[in-house]
């Protein structure tokens, strides 16, 4: 099968967007896995899809991957229709699917040969190996990896081709806390090359230290989008001071600041501000008091909190598995 | 269709087939016993040699020619029984399946038949059988031509009748030649089915699929990788089953254009049989079900191990349905009857049968959407 290729100008800086999805709906029978959604991904940056499970990132994921065909909506990859030319979108994506798996008795570094091979790609697989921190188990069958191993394994597949965005599909899904640290070590050695990543994943931490943009995604339609930063102060009305065994009279004082102190036991006051300002105002009300205080805790407002208040007001929210 | 990407599959897949034990033996091995089991139990040794028990109660010079003549051939061992016990409680007694008795006055109804008043008159010799016995109607039958021949010297005429042998084959044949083409064209059968199958059922139980269908492979490279990954198996499993046949049986067959052609035909067959029935078996579990289910009716209703011919007439109907039927006529028209236009019949339908699955198949098979 010949490919085409259109170097007419090679590797002019993509200025266009990487992947625009317009108005896609996918239905499964009289359910709406995803239901009428847009969005752009920029490129170079990293994108996550972050919704509880059944939400429909994968199913958006594998539409744009070109695994599934739309039910409607277009989807276009580098300039590309996925559903019309699919055969030059894979060329130029790479994709670690959910649950990624290889052939068992395969070694690793066979697999990442098998998959050059098919690519056409003559990728340096040591140096892949090198990114994914897998040189040690070059040799070591398929089925005998760990969770996080074969998780870097399908990154390092997923990159065989040079791709020009890739697509992590859940990649810490099961892991144990070490083993995504060191898939999120591999992630930002991708977004230091300024590879284009979409990344869909149920953990806020993974999206909050990684992406770039953030859409949340529920029961098939998209409640927020916007940079980590941004959406947690749109959506995150407050920071909490939480004094801790400071004097009971404080509260009191607290309150004639204009605030309200929850008392939280052991002493401690909770107290919800909006700027550092606010913070600030109280300690030197406190510190001119001359009442004790024990420690001090402020907590800036996460991705947890806009992520559980935006997927709650969804309905039917709340019978869905939460994000652990 | 890529040559490259086929290549990258056949790689894999020789790989991981090498790797699994278990694998290559039900490919390669299993067959291979079954040859040897089965051509141990059913080949006859080139001297058929029974125990005869005899009890001479003549011990004369005519009871003497007798034994001698039964001793002659290659047939029978004789043993003598004592004389003075009685014959039926000595068979019993002793698990005999055939006991000769010869009358004390044997040499004297001879000489009478011959002269005096009786003449014309049969001589009777006895003999004490076991009915129960299933090798005892051999025996009869050896005794009944022995003592024929011996009826014909004595008489000195020579036979109204005489049978001629003419073989329908070209050479002698035994069982053993009959069921090796079975047996090849069994092996490749279940290795397609069952290695299509439970492919199938792996690449989507374990989201495989799910990866492949992100890459430039198309469908036809993998069909295409399939049926080249069958072939070699094929071709490897055949020599195998020719090799053990001729060094440990001495079984010769006809090797020509015909053997590769009509195995191309049997893996095509097979493997769209398997692409059809793989929407019935989505785990590794109902896959060797599904396959099970399918490979022992064929094998045992389309003339393997043994001619269809014994079966009854609705199954024999049956029978030529089943496209194992056809490729065992086929592979026994070309390898011990020589037979081109017989070949080509039953190699004809086989490929009519191997196209209409394989089209039908492919359509069948999925390869997007994996989940």
């Amino acid at each position: 099968m010949p490919v085409p290729r259109q170097r007419s100008a090679p590797s002019v800086p993509d200025t266009g967007p990487a992947i625009v999805v317009d108005r896609l709906c996918k239905r499964y029978g009289a359910f709406r896995a995803v239901d009428d959604i847009s969005f752009t991904v920029r490129s170079g940056e990293v994108f996550a899809f972050l919704g509880p499970n059944g939400a429909g990132k994968s199913t958006t994921a594998e539409v744009i991957e070109t695994i599934r065909a739309p039910t409607s909506g277009t989807v276009t990859v580098l300039g590309m229709d996925v559903t019309k030319r699919k055969a030059d979108v894979v060329r130029r994506i790479g994709v670690l699917p959910q649950n990624f798996s290889s052939f068992d008795r395969i070694t690793v570094r066979e697999s990442l040969q098998y998959y050059a091979r098919v690519f056409g790609s003559r990728a340096d697989i040591d140096a892949l190996m090198d990114l994914t921190n897998l040189r040690d188990k070059s040799a070591a069958l398929f089925n005998t990896l760990s969770g996080g191993l074969k998780q870097r394994l399908g990154i390092a597949v997923a990159l065989v081709c040079d791709p020009e965005i890739v697509f992590l599909d859940e990649p810490t899904t099961g892991l144990d806390p070490h083993a995504r640290r060191q898939v999120w070590e591999v992630l930002k050695g991708l977004k230091r090359r300024g590879k284009t990543v979409f990344l869909t994943t149920h953990y806020m931490e993974e999206a909050e230290l990684l992406a770039d943009t953030v859409a949340i995604i529920s029961n098939g339609r998209i409640v927020a989008i916007d940079s980590p930063a941004r959406l947690t102060e749109k959506h995150a009305e407050q920071m909490r001071l939480t004094l801790k065994s400071i004097d009971p009279a404080a509260a009191g004082l607290i309150r004639n600041l204009g605030f309200s102190p929850i008392p939280m036991g052991d002493d401690d006051l909770c107290v919800p501000v909006k700027t550092p300002g606010d913070v600030h105002r109280i300690l030197e009300a406190i510190q001119r008091s001359g009442l004790a205080l024990g420690g001090l805790d402020v907590r800036k407002p996460n991705l947890e909190e806009v992520f559980l208040k935006l997927t709650s007001e969804s309905p039917a929210a709340g019978d869905r598995d939460r994000a652990a | 269709m890529t040559p490259r990407i086929i290549a990258a599959n056949l790689g894999v897949r020789l790989r991981s087939f090498y790797r699994e034990r278990s694998a290559m033996f039900f490919t390669f091995a299993f067959p291979v016993i079954l040859v040897l089991v089965f051509g141990t139990i059913f080949t006859k040794p080139e001297h058929l040699n029974l125990d005869l028990r005899v009890q001479d109660n003549s011990r004369s010079e005519a009871s003497a020619r007798l034994l001698g003549a039964l001793a002659a051939g290659d047939a029978f061992t004789v043993t003598p029984v004592p004389v003075d016990v009685d014959a039926t409680q000595y068979a019993k007694e002793h698990g005999l399946n055939l006991l000769l008795v010869i009358p004390k006055d044997f040499e004297a109804l001879q000489q009478q038949r011959v002269t005096g008043p009786r003449a014309g008159v049969p001589v009777p010799l006895t003999y004490v059988y076991d009915p129960s016995s299933t090798s005892v109607d051999t025996k009869i039958r050896l005794l009944d031509t022995i003592v024929a021949a011996a009826n014909q010297q004595a008489t000195g005429s020579p036979p109204a009748i005489r049978l001629v042998a003419a073989s329908i084959l070209p050479e002698r044949y035994r069982f053993i030649e009959f069921f090796v083409p079975g047996i090849i064209a069994m092996a490749i059968m279940t290795s397609c089915l069952s290695n299509v199958l439970n492919m199938n059922a792996e690449l989507r139980q374990k989201g495989i699929l799910r990866k492949l269908a992100t890459t430039p492979i198309t469908r036809a490279d993998w069909l295409a990788s399939s049926i080249v990954y069958q072939l070699i198996l094929s071709v490897v499993s055949t020599v195998a089953i020719l090799l053990v046949s001729y060094f440990v049986f001495d079984v010769r067959l006809h090797i020509g254009i015909w053997l590769p052609l009509i195995l191309f035909v049997e893996v095509i067959a097979f493997v769209g049989i398997g692409m059809l029935l793989t929407p019935f078996a989505k785990e590794a579990e109902s896959a060797s079900a599904v396959a099970n289910a399918f490979l022992f009716p064929m094998m045992f209703l389309s003339g393997t191990f043994f001619p269809v011919e014994m079966m009854p007439a609705f199954l024999q109907a049956f029978a030529k349905l089943l496209p194992l039927y056809y490729v065992n006529e086929a592979l026994r028209a070309a390898m011990i009857f020589v037979d081109d236009a017989a070949t080509l019949r039953s190699l004809g339908v086989t490929a009519a049968f191997a196209a209409v699955v394989f089209v039908a198949g492919t359509f069948r098979t999925r390869w997007d959407e994996g989940t």
